[in-house]
């Protein structure tokens, strides 16, 4: 059973980097991509069915992750989408904010890319066998 | 001749009539005379005993006077002492002779024969003040009030003085003067204000009160404490007063401004301080106030500088965290790009390729220690964490534990080490950086690392020893410094040293290092006992 993922994500290669992830396993999984919070947002208004999963990075220019999970947590419709961080920062503030907004998991992206997809890997691997609201 | 008789006869009878009436008048006088005789007599009894009265009278007076008295002839020989003069001289007359002149002090003597002329011109001094030899006890200070006895043809017969002997009244009083001088030369010189008020009266000002309300004396003296108080603020410390005043309290501090002779006012701290009664009601007030304006300006610069400061030091934590945000992405990339390259051309690479491709990966690794250096030293902060009780010793077995050290190499805490109070992140990166620095440039074969603490008066004092390379002495200042880095290994950043001295100074401590080439180096650091 394919599940449909927001990345939110500005910068070009990490989002080449979350696709390679995706086919290198032969995942059936739907991707959207956003560029930042905003598009991110058209992007939940426009399309009819909910994504399973956001993927959402932190540092992005004009609306940045923080501020589109406020939004996000505030609106009625979209609140219950968990969304996962993927950010470079390891932060004690970065955490703790967003955790208290509310957010299903956090990722520091390691430096080297093997590391990168396995955690993917296992982040993808949990959520598939997790039950989401479908809508 | 009958009628010659007769004549006669009748002459006879007047003549007997009026001797008669002679004699009644006689009788009559004589009588008064007895009376008034008798009359005077009594009279003059009853003088002399209202003189005896007088007398026994004045003696007894003279007698129990406590002041001394003595009377003389006009040539100053003693006539007559009372008990209080036989005491103060120590004469007796009716054993010696005394004259007034052995009695006169020798620098006084002009002094002394000025006054009794004046005596013998005006028939009387007072207040003589002068000294005395007495026949034991020395020389005394005394005062004398003296008057001249003359006879009924005014002549001056004799001279009678009262004297009191004011030797220890004089000491008394000059101790006191000297410490009135005293007190008063501390109160005038005193860098603090100084005034006497009493219910919001100003009695008494020292110069430096002056100086600073920028009023004479005189001028204060005019004034209450609410003409130089600012409106709102005396309000406050009259109430104060008020409890002063109804004995609820014997001393009050407050800030409070003072308005200055120009208008201009500035903040004094006013201390105030009851002197009561023996019935408790006030007396007066001391208050001594001493200008902080100058202070209260200082401490308000230090404290704009410490917001400042905090501001600047936050926002370069932020800096650092948003730059080391932002280069570490890049590098994120980096390594994804190569790491592809690798992967998707593996077959068409040489060697050659794939050896710069390595060594393109390790800068990139490198470049990313460098970047989360940056951000620990950045991050290390005092205000960040709360202080706490660390058991050290459990902090480095843990360290121990964790960092990776290889076969060849042994850590062996050979002092118990102790609990000190500070937070645990900053004391761990600390032993950790340092545990690691022995591990990492030990070149022996089998390698030996050693903690041990020592307690000194203030202040703990650490050790950490390795056998390893040794770091030759002109590098002992030049490690601590960031980005210094003595080899040219991948991992070495030159952050890691910079750490350990930032923390020991966040600790109030020192740092230092014995070390010989070859033989192995010591790290030493202090922390202190008590934070």
């Amino acid at each position: 059973m394919g599940l449909t993922f927001l990345l939110i994500e500005d910068d070009e290669i990490e989002r080449l980097k979350f696709t390679r992830v995706l086919q290198k396993n032969n995942y059936n999984h739907t991707l959207i991509e956003a560029e930042n919070g905003e598009k991110a947002l058209e992007v939940l208004e426009n399309n009819k069915e909910l994504p399973d999963l956001i993927f959402l990075d932190l540092n992005m220019p004009k609306m940045n992750g923080l501020e589109f999970l406020k939004i996000l947590k505030s609106n009625h419709a979209l609140r219950y989408t968990p969304v996962v961080i993927l950010s470079t920062s390891s932060n004690h503030n970065d955490l703790k904010e967003t955790y208290e907004v509310g957010i299903a998991g956090y990722i520091v992206k390691p430096l080297k890319y093997e590391d990168y997809a396995y955690k993917i890997k296992c982040l993808i691997e949990y959520w598939s066998v997790n039950e989401l609201i479908k809508r | 001749m009958s009628n010659e008789l007769e004549i006669l006869q009748r002459a006879l009878q007047r003549e007997k009539a009026a001797r008669k009436q002679a004699e009644q008048i006689l009788e009559g006088k004589s009588k008064e005379l007895y009376q008034i005789t008798q009359e005077l007599k009594d009279a003059n009894a009853k003088l002399e005993d209202g003189l005896t009265e007088k007398t026994s009278e004045l003696q007894g007076v003279f007698g129990n006077l406590v002041d001394a008295y003595v009377l003389m002839d006009i040539s100053g020989n003693v006539i007559k002492m009372n008990h209080s003069a036989k005491e103060l001289f120590g004469y007796d007359i009716n054993q010696e002779k005394l004259n007034i002149v052995k009695l006169i002090y020798k620098e006084d003597y002009e002094y002394a024969m000025t006054s009794f002329q004046k005596l013998v011109a005006e028939g009387s001094f007072s207040n003589y003040q002068a000294r005395v030899y007495t026949k034991h006890k020395g020389v005394r200070t005394v005062h004398i009030n003296a008057s001249l006895i003359l006879n009924n043809k005014k002549q001056p017969i004799a001279a009678q003085g009262i004297v009191r002997d004011i030797t220890e009244e004089l000491e008394q009083k000059q101790i006191f003067e000297e410490q009135k001088k005293q007190l008063s030369a501390i109160v005038e010189n005193s860098s603090l204000g100084i005034a006497l008020t009493q219910f919001g009266k100003i009695l008494q000002t020292n110069k430096a009160f002056q100086s600073l309300l920028g009023y004479s004396n005189d001028e204060l003296l005019q004034k209450e404490v609410k003409n130089i108080s600012l409106k709102d603020e005396y309000l406050e410390s009259a109430s104060k007063m008020q409890q002063m005043n109804d004995g609820e309290i014997d001393y009050f501090s407050v800030n409070k401004r003072y308005v200055k002779k120009d208008g201009s006012w500035f903040w004094a701290k006013t201390n105030v301080a009851a002197v009561r009664n023996e019935d408790g009601s006030i007396k007066y007030q001391v208050a001594l106030i001493e200008d902080i304006t100058e202070q209260l300006e200082f401490e308000k610069q230090r404290d704009k500088l410490v917001k400042n400061l905090e501001k600047s030091n936050k926002e370069l934590n932020d800096y650092a965290h948003v730059v080391s945000h932002d280069l570490k992405s890049p590098l994120r990339s980096m390594n994804a790009l190569l790491t592809w390259l690798q992967e998707d051309y593996a077959e068409v690479l040489d060697a050659n390729a794939h050896n710069s491709l390595n060594m393109l990966l390790k800068k990139v690794d490198k470049m990313d220690h460098l970047i989360s250096g940056i951000l620990k030293y950045s991050s290390i902060d005092k205000v960040n964490h709360p202080k706490q009780n660390i058991a050290l010793q459990d902090i480095v077995t843990d360290i121990i534990d964790v960092i990776h050290i290889p076969n060849h190499i042994t850590i062996k805490i050979i002092t118990e080490l102790p609990v000190v109070i500070g937070d645990k992140f900053s004391l761990q990166q600390l032993f950790q950086n340092l545990l690691n620095n022995a591990v990492k440039y030990n070149d022996k074969e089998q390698g030996v690392i050693t903690v041990s603490c020592e307690q000194k008066d203030e202040f703990w004092e650490f050790a950490i020893t390795d056998n390893g390379a040794g770091i030759s002495k002109k590098y002992h200042d030049k490690i601590f410094q960031i980005f210094q880095t003595l080899d040219d290994k991948n991992e070495s950043t030159g952050v890691g040293l910079s750490i350990v001295k930032k923390i020991v100074d966040l600790y109030d401590g020192k740092i230092w290092l014995v070390s010989e080439e070859g033989i192995g180096t010591t790290f030493y650091f202090t922390l202190k006992n008590k934070i």
